[in-house]
C-alpha cells in the first residue's frame, strides 16, 4: 500500500522496483553484461561492483547475490535466448539488453523464439520474460548505443514494449512488466536515469496499456514517447505564454496501445502532434496517427503532425545530436503552425 | 632399386572414447593431427625419404590436408584402395604398404588403429605416434622427431637394435583364430559392444595383459601394480588377472585421471605360448551371457554364454622403433653430421 | 573406471525395456515413412522434414530422461517428440493442422510441442533451440531438484554463433545440459566435408570447458551408453557434455528434396546399417525376443499409427477467428 512519497531518481525508482519484486518472487533473477559486475574477481568490495554499466542495478547483488544476479559474457544470441528458455520452464527472469541498438545480435530470440512460442505451440506455453533496455540519444554515444527502436518490437506479435516517462512510472510499469505472463520489453531512456520525481514508496502496480494525461489543455493534444514528454512539458509551458493550452498524453506502453485515451483527448482538442525521438519511417509515431486518422477523422481541424528525430543515424558530433533530438523548440513551432 | 618408401596412416576417427565423460582423458584434434604429420613429411624429408604413401580417407582427409600448400620435395601418394571408413582401412593401408616394401609406417592413433595396422604391417617397423592419453601401444613423440626416426629406418641406416618386436594376443572363439590384440582381452559381462570403451569396473571379470610394464594407463596397468606379487620373470611375459574378492588389491591407474583400487582374486604370469581360456561367469561360477569381449580396451566381440575364448600370448607382434636409439644409430653412422 | 556409476549401463536393460526402445524407434520410422506418402498425397500443408534413419540418437538418448526433464529439437523434430511422449494423435492432427493438435494447428510440423511433457518444441532456425535448452538448464539448476535438458542439434547448427554462445554459456555456469549433435553429414544439400571446419563436432567441445565424445548414432546401445553417463554427469552437477551421434537421414533434408546431392550407393550403404534392423538382431540373436514377437510389435506401432491418422482426418479444422487467440496470455 503506497503512502508516503520522496524523490527518486528514474535510475533509483527502477532500482526499487527490481528489489522489490526480487523479494516478493524467488523465480525473478536477473541476467546482463555486468548487472552485478566484476564477476569472479577478488580483493575488491561488493559495493563497488558496477550494478550495470550506469549504476541501474548497483547494490542488488549485496542483498541477492551471484546466484540470482548473472553477469553474462558478452553474447547476447546466447543469454537472450537462455532467458526465454529459461521463462518457459518457470523462472520469471528479468534480462538486460545493455542498448537497444544491440538488439540485431538477439533478434531472433526475440521475435521468432520468445514472442512466437506461445502462439505457435497453440496458448499451452508462455515466456514470462521482462527485457530492460536503454534507448536514447544526447550522451554522444553515437550512432550504435544511441537509437530508440520501440517500433520494431512493437510490431511484433507477441511483444508487450512499455516506455515510462518519469520515475513514478518506471517504478510501476516496471513492478507490472515483471509480474506480466508475457515477453515485456521495458525501454529506458538513458538521458531520464537522473531525472528526478515523486515516487510514491513501497509495493506498487502501473498496468501495461493504460496511458497518462501529463498536462491537460484543450487547444492541441500531444502524444508524447519517454524523452519526448519532457520535451513536450517543456514547450507546453512556452506555449502557455501564447495562450495555447496543450494536452499532453503519455502512452507509457505502445503495445498494448491505450487507444481510448488518445483518441478521447484529440476528441477534446481536435488537433493532434506526436513527438517521438525514433526515426519517422514505419515508426509509433506513424503508427498512432494512422489510429488517428482511422478512428477520428471527423475530430480533427488539422492534419496530424509529427516531430521525429530524422531519417538518420544518431550522429556524434554535439551540435549534430542536439539537432537529431526533437527540441522543444522545433515542438513549439510545430504547435504554432498548426494553430495558425 | 626403387628408392626407400614410408607409409602413413592416419586414423580421423578420435573422440570416440566415452571415459571422456567419467574420467579427465583428451584427445588430439584432427586439425592437431594434420600439423603432426606436416611436422612428420618435414622430418622425412630431412632424412631423406622422397617417397611417402598413405591411408586415403573419405572424409577429412588430415594427410592430404598436412600436404596442401607445402613445398616439400618428397612425392606423397595416396594408396589405391577403397575406402571404408572403419578400422578394415588401417589393416588394408598397412598390408599395401608391407606388400609395396615400405620401409617403415608410421600411424597417428590409439590402440585401436594400431591394432588394425599389426594385422597387417607383417614385419615393416612402426612408428606409433599416440594422439589420446588413453593409449597404451604408441607413445608420445613429436612429430619431426618421429619423421626423421622412420626416415632413417627406412633408408637402412638404422637397424633391429633400435626396435623391439612387439608381443600379441591371439583370441579364438570356439577353436577359431577370430581377432587379436596388441596390449590386452577383457572379458566383460557388458551384454553388447555399444559405445565400446570399458568404464565400470563392476562388469570386468577377467583380463589377459600381453605384457606387463610401469606406468601404463588402463587395465594393463594392473599388470605393474601386481609384478612385485608374483615372481619376477627375466623373459617379457604376459599376464591373466582374474578380478574379484579373495586374493589382493591393487592400485592402477585405469584411465586419466582416474586411480583406483582394484580387488584381484588371482593372477598368474603367462610366457609366449601359454593360452588362457576365459569366459563370463556368475557369482556362483557358471557361464553367463551374452558377453562381451574388448580388444586394446574397446568391446568388439559379442558372445553367447556357450562360446569358449581361447587367448595364446605370442612373441611376434610388430616391430616398434624406438626413436632415441634409432636417432642415436644415425647420429653415430654419421648421418647426423656433415663437413 | 567410474566404481560409483549413476547411469543404468547397457546390461542393466532388461526385456521391457530394450522391447521398448524398439517399439519407439518402430513408432518414429513408421510415423515417418506414413507422413512421408500423405505428404506426397498432398494432405499436409507446408513442410515436412523426416527423421526415418536417425531413430537411435532421439530413443537412445530420451530413454535417460522423465517428463520432468527438458529437450529442445529442430526441423526435424517428429522422432524428438515421440521419443518424448508426446501423444501420436496431438501430433498427426498438428501435422494437418487440426484443432485437436498438440499446438491446437497453431505451429505445425516445425513447432510441435508439449511443454508439460518438457518437450520445448521444434524450432524453424537452424540453432534457435540452442540458447532455449541452455535456458532451461539454467532453470533446472535454480530449480536443483535433479533435472537435465538435452539439446538435439545438427551439423548445420554446429557452426551457428547460437552453438558457440550456448556452450560458453553452459560451461561457465557448469549448466546440466547435454548438447546432442545429430550429425547426418548434410546440413540441406551441403556435406558436413565443406562447411564444418573440423571433422567432428565432438572436437569443439574443448574449447567450451565440457568433454565432447563422438558415437555410431546407428547404434542404440552406443547412443544409450554415451548419453547415460552425460545425463548422469549432468544430473551430479558436475555440468554439460557435447555428444556427437553420427547419423544418416533417408529421406531429404525436406519432402520434396530431390536429393541429388547424395549417391543411391551411399544410402543404400547406411540403409544396410539401419539402427532398428541391427537391434532387431540384437535381440533375435540373444534369445531375448524372437521375430515372431517383434513382428507383433510392428503391428502394434502400425495400428496406433493408423488409429492417430483416423483420428486427426476426422478432427475438426480450428474456426478461422482462431488465428486471433493466444499470443498473448493477457492482452493488455
Amino acid at each position: 500500500m503506497a503512502i508516503a512519497i520522496r524523490q527518486l531518481t528514474y535510475a533509483q525508482a527502477i532500482n526499487e522496483a527490481l528489489r522489490i519484486e526480487m523479494r516478493r518472487d524467488p523465480r525473478v533473477i536477473l541476467l546482463g553484461e555486468d548487472v552485478a559486475g566484476g564477476a569472479t574477481v577478488t580483493g575488491f568490495e561488493e559495493d563497488d561492483a558496477w550494478g550495470g554499466v550506469l549504476g541501474v542495478t548497483k547494490g542488488l547483488v549485496n542483498e541477492f547475490g551471484r546466484d540470482r544476479i548473472l553477469d553474462t559474457p558478452i553474447t547476447e544470441a546466447g543469454f537472450v535466448g537462455a532467458s526465454v528458455g529459461a521463462a518457459a520452464t518457470g523462472l520469471r527472469p528479468v534480462v538486460e539488453l545493455m542498448f537497444v541498438d544491440f538488439f540485431g545480435v538477439c533478434w531472433d530470440m526475440i521475435f521468432d523464439q520468445g514472442a512466437k512460442l506461445r502462439y505457435m505451440f497453440g496458448g499451452k506455453a508462455r515466456c514470462p520474460l521482462v527485457i530492460r533496455t536503454m534507448i536514447g540519444a544526447g550522451m554522444g554515444a553515437a550512432g550504435q548505443h544511441s537509437g530508440c527502436h520501440y517500433s520494431v518490437f512493437t510490431h511484433m506479435p507477441g511483444i508487450k514494449t512499455v516506455i515510462p516517462s518519469t520515475p513514478a512510472d518506471a517504478k510501476g510499469l516496471l513492478a507490472a512488466a515483471i509480474r506480466d505472463d508475457d515477453l515485456v520489453v521495458f525501454f529506458e531512456n538513458k538521458m531520464l536515469y537522473g531525472l528526478s520525481g515523486e515516487v510514491p514508496e513501497g509495493e506498487y502496480v502501473i498496468p501495461l496499456g493504460k496511458a497518462d494525461i501529463k498536462r491537460e489543455g484543450s487547444d492541441i493534444t500531444i502524444v508524447a514517447i519517454s524523452r519526448m514528454v519532457q520535451q513536450a512539458l517543456a514547450a507546453a509551458d512556452m506555449l502557455a505564454a501564447d495562450g495555447i493550452s496543450v494536452e499532453i498524453v503519455d502512452p507509457r506502453t505502445l503495445s498494448p496501445l491505450d487507444e481510448e485515451t488518445i483518441l478521447n483527448s484529440v476528441a477534446k482538442t481536435h488537433r493532434l502532434v506526436i513527438v517521438d525521438e525514433d526515426n519517422p519511417r514505419c515508426s509509433a509515431a506513424t503508427d498512432i496517427a494512422a489510429l488517428a486518422a482511422d478512428k477520428a477523422f471527423t475530430e480533427l481541424d488539422t492534419p496530424i503532425k509529427l516531430v521525429t528525430a530524422p531519417h538518420t543515424p544518431v550522429p556524434f558530433s554535439p551540435p549534430l545530436e542536439q539537432f537529431y533530438i526533437p527540441s522543444p523548440e522545433r515542438i513549439v513551432a510545430t504547435v504554432q503552425e498548426l494553430m495558425g | 632399386m626403387a628408392s626407400p618408401l614410408v607409409g602413413i596412416i592416419a586414423n580421423p576417427a578420435s573422440g570416440r572414447d566415452i571415459r571422456r565423460l567419467v574420467a579427465h582423458g583428451t584427445v588430439f584434434d584432427n586439425n592437431e593431427k594434420t600439423a603432426i604429420v606436416r611436422r612428420v613429411l618435414l622430418g622425412l624429408e630431412a632424412a631423406g625419404i622422397t617417397r611417402v604413401a598413405y591411408m586415403p580417407e573419405h572424409d577429412f582427409g588430415i594427410v592430404s590436408r598436412a600436404l596442401s600448400g607445402q613445398r616439400l620435395t618428397l612425392s606423397a601418394e595416396p594408396l589405391s584402395m577403397p575406402v571404408l571408413g572403419t578400422s578394415a582401412d588401417s589393416m588394408r593401408a598397412a598390408r599395401l604398404l608391407a606388400e609395396q616394401g615400405a620401409g617403415c609406417i608410421i600411424s597417428l592413433g590409439g590402440d585401436g588403429t594400431n591394432r588394425a595396422i599389426a594385422k597387417g604391417c607383417g614385419a615393416v617397423p612402426l612408428v606409433p605416434i599416440s594422439t589420446g592419453t588413453n593409449n597404451v601401444f604408441p607413445y608420445f613423440v613429436e612429430g619431426t622427431t618421429a619423421g626423421l626416426a622412420a626416415g632413417f629406418v627406412a633408408t637402412g641406416c638404422v637397424t633391429g637394435q633400435a626396435m623391439q618386436r612387439r608381443p600379441w594376443l591371439e583370441v579364438s572363439v570356439d577353436g577359431e583364430p577370430t581377432d587379436s590384440a596388441l596390449i590386452d582381452v577383457v572379458v566383460s559381462s557388458v551384454p553388447f559392444v555399444g559405445a565400446r570403451a570399458l568404464w565400470d569396473l563392476s562388469t570386468i571379470q577377467e583380463v589377459v595383459l600381453s605384457q606387463v610394464i610401469h606406468g601404463t594407463i588402463g587395465l594393463s596397468a594392473l599388470g605393474g601394480a601386481l609384478l612385485g606379487h608374483a615372481a619376477a620373470a627375466s623373459a617379457p611375459s604376459g599376464m591373466h588377472i582374474v578380478l574379484g574378492s579373495g586374493g589382493t588389491r591393487a592400485l592402477a591407474a585405469l584411465a586419466p585421471g582416474l586411480v583406483t583400487w582394484v580387488g584381484v582374486a588371482t593372477h598368474r604370469i603367462l610366457s609366449a605360448g601359454d593360452v588362457v581360456c576365459c569366459r563370463a561367469k556368475s557369482g556362483e561360477g557358471n557361464p553367463v551371457g551374452p558377453f562381451t569381449i574388448a580388444l586394446d580396451g574397446e568391446r568388439e566381440l559379442e558372445l553367447s554364454a556357450a562360446a569358449r575364448v581361447a587367448v595364446r600370448l605370442r612373441a611376434d607382434g610388430p616391430f616398434v622403433v624406438d626413436v632415441p636409439s634409432a636417432l642415436g644409430m644415425a647420429a653415430r653412422a654419421g648421418y647426423l653430421q656433415r663437413s | 573406471m567410474a566404481t560409483k556409476n549413476d547411469s543404468p549401463g547397457v546390461q542393466a536393460l532388461d526385456k521391457a525395456h530394450l522391447l521398448h526402445m524398439y517399439e519407439q524407434m518402430v513408432t518414429i520410422r513408421q510415423f515417418e515413412e506414413r507422413a512421408g506418402k500423405e505428404f506426397a498425397a498432398g494432405k499436409i500443408p507446408g513442410f515436412v522434414h523426416l527423421y526415418a534413419g536417425e531413430e537411435a540418437v532421439a530413443v537412445g538418448v530420451c530413454s535417460h530422461l522423465t517428463d520432468d526433464d527438458f529437450i529442445t529439437s529442430h526441423h526435424r523434430g517428429h522422432g524428438h517428440c515421440i521419443a518424448k511422449g508426446v501423444d501420436l494423435r496431438e501430433m498427426v492432427a498438428e501435422l494437418l493442422g487440426k484443432e485437436a493438435g498438440a499446438c491446437r494447428g497453431k505451429g505445425g510440423s516445425m513447432h510441435i510441442a508439449d511443454v508439460h511433457k518438457g518437450m520445448l518444441g521444434a524450432n524453424g532456425i537452424v540453432g534457435g533451440g540452442l540458447p532455449l535448452a541452455t535456458g532451461a538448464g539454467l532453470t533446472a539448476k535454480q530449480q536443483g531438484r535433479g533435472q537435465v535438458a538435452v539439446c538435439f542439434f545438427g551439423d548445420g547448427a554446429a557452426n551457428q554463433g547460437t552453438f558457440h554462445e550456448s556452450l560458453n554459456l553452459a560451461g561457465i555456469w557448469k549448466l546440466p545440459v547435454v548438447y546432442v549433435a545429430e550429425n547426418n553429414g548434410y546440413a540441406e544439400s551441403t556435406p558436413v566435408t565443406y562447411h564444418m571446419s573440423c571433422r567432428d563436432i565432438a572436437e569443439r567441445a574443448a574449447g567450451y570447458h565440457m568433454p565432447g565424445v563422438t558415437v555410431d548414432g546407428l547404434n542404440i546401445f552406443a547412443v544409450y551408453e554415451a548419453a547415460g553417463e552425460a545425463i548422469a554427469r549432468a544430473r551430479r552437477g558436475e555440468g554439460p557434455s557435447l555428444i556427437e551421434c553420427k547419423t544418416y537421414r533417408y529421406f531429404g533434408h525436406f519432402e520434396g528434396d530431390a536429393i541429388t546431392y547424395r549417391s543411391k550407393e551411399e544410402v543404400d550403404s547406411y540403409r544396410s546399417r539401419d539402427a532398428i534392423q541391427s537391434l532387431r538382431r540384437s535381440l533375435a540373436e540373444r534369445g531375448i525376443a524372437p521375430d515372431t514377437e517383434l513382428d507383433a510389435v510392428d503391428e502394434q506401432v502400425q495400428e496406433r499409427i493408423d488409429d492417430a491418422w483416423r483420428f486427426a482426418e476426422a478432427a475438426p479444422l480450428p474456426a478461422p477467428e482462431d488465428a486471433l487467440t493466444d499470443v498473448y496470455v493477457s492482452y493488455p
